[in-house]
């Protein structure tokens, strides 16, 4: 189904380039399209029968976002995934035009709304065309774009502090590693707090 | 004797109504209201300990019971609605997240790390979540504390 629609997108959309990913081992099939032409790609799916946006998600890789559209063909019984890959932009601060750009496709799926509002509030990703482009779960004076890797979490929301020093125990971080060094058989702690990595554990034992 | 025996008496007797009749608020925020509305419910019975109204606006309510995870959006909003309740008033936090954060006390960026920051909490029901017997316990804890409180004396006799 993959390379068929491929074929198809690669002479419907021109400069679409769509490359087929199949995983070696384990997981789904997925089409990667060119970010730019994402709009003329999902309007020719939509034409192809894909008439339900599921979701729309987004991976932060270290030197890139990847964006995933989850559709689904309901009167032939498909899914694909179709995915674009955008630079990461700044996400530092509230600026939406130094966030990394893609055209918005509410246009083709009213779903997408809510969708794509949730990606630009999570990962900070500039959809260009939304009606609406506000945040969604996170209040509007929210710094930053929690789900990406070099999120730094603020150290006052309004007049609160998000992480009072009173209340954290620094005790307590270490409580699963030192379980483990006490016990000596690490698969009897059941405390997955941290990593299970032996290395760990000697640094624990170091640092007492 | 600045404390008359009359005093004291009417101060149980108050006591006494304010404490079979308290009425939380309809409110909460994950999990653990699923338990407070399974102790609401007919097999706990919440009312027994007259506890059982709960009432849809906060100027009506006594008792407000934070149930759940308590994020920096929310927090704003549950100061004003326990700004907007009647002295005296109350509040029990419920679960891990409203005393200490919970499972989001390491990496939470966006969970208030107890209620207390924000609002005063007269009793603590630990739990994830506390189980409906708990949270009884819980109001029973109060129930003791509204007993043993001197509110007339507070009010009118400055130098008791």
């Amino acid at each position: 189904m993959h390379n068929e629609l491929s074929s198809k997108l690669a002479s419907l959309v021109s400069g679409s380039n769509p490359v087929v990913n199949t995983p070696a081992t384990v997981g789904d099939s997925s089409i990667t399209v060119e970010a730019a032409t994402i709009l003329e790609v999902c309007k020719a799916l939509k034409s192809e029968g894909f008439n339900v946006c599921q979701c729309i998600t987004a991976t932060d890789y270290a030197d890139r976002i990847e964006l995933t559209y989850i559709l689904a063909d309901f009167t032939k019984n498909l899914e694909i995934l179709v995915k674009a890959n955008l630079g990461r932009g700044d996400g530092n601060g509230n600026n939406k035009e130094t966030l990394p750009k893609i055209n918005s496709v509410v246009s083709v799926w009213n779903a997408a709304n809510f969708l794509e509002r949730e990606c630009y509030d999570m990962m900070g990703i500039n959809f260009v065309g939304h009606p609406d482009l506000r945040r969604i779960l996170t209040p509007d004076d929210w710094q930053g774009y929690p789900l990406r890797r070099d999120y730094i979490v603020q150290e006052k929301y309004l007049d609160m502090v998000v992480n009072p020093a009173h209340k954290i125990n620094s005790a307590d971080h270490m409580f699963g590693k030192n379980l483990k060094v006490e016990i000596g058989d690490p698969k009897k702690v059941s405390a997955s707090w941290k990593s299970n990595d032996a290395d760990e554990i000697e640094d624990a034992k170091d640092g007492e | 004797m600045q404390d008359s025996v009359v005093m004291m008496k009417v101060d149980d007797f108050l006591n006494w109504g304010r404490k079979n009749s308290l009425w939380p608020m309809t409110f909460g925020l994950a999990c653990c209201a699923i338990e407070m509305m399974a102790t609401g419910g007919a097999k706990y019975d919440l009312e027994r300990f007259g506890c059982g109204a709960f009432m849809a606006t906060p100027r009506r309510a006594d008792l407000m019971i934070v149930a759940g995870t308590v994020t920096l959006k929310m927090a704003t909003r549950i100061k004003t609605l326990f700004e907007q309740m009647p002295e005296p008033r109350y509040v029990i936090s419920m679960g891990s997240c409203a005393n200490k954060g919970g499972p989001y006390w390491q990496h939470g960026y966006h969970v208030l790390k107890g209620v207390d920051e924000v609002v005063p909490v007269d009793v603590y029901v630990p739990g994830c979540p506390p189980r409906p017997e708990a949270l009884i316990e819980g109001i029973m804890t109060l129930q003791k504390k509204i007993a043993n409180e001197r509110l007339l004396r507070d009010k009118w006799v400055k130098h008791a």
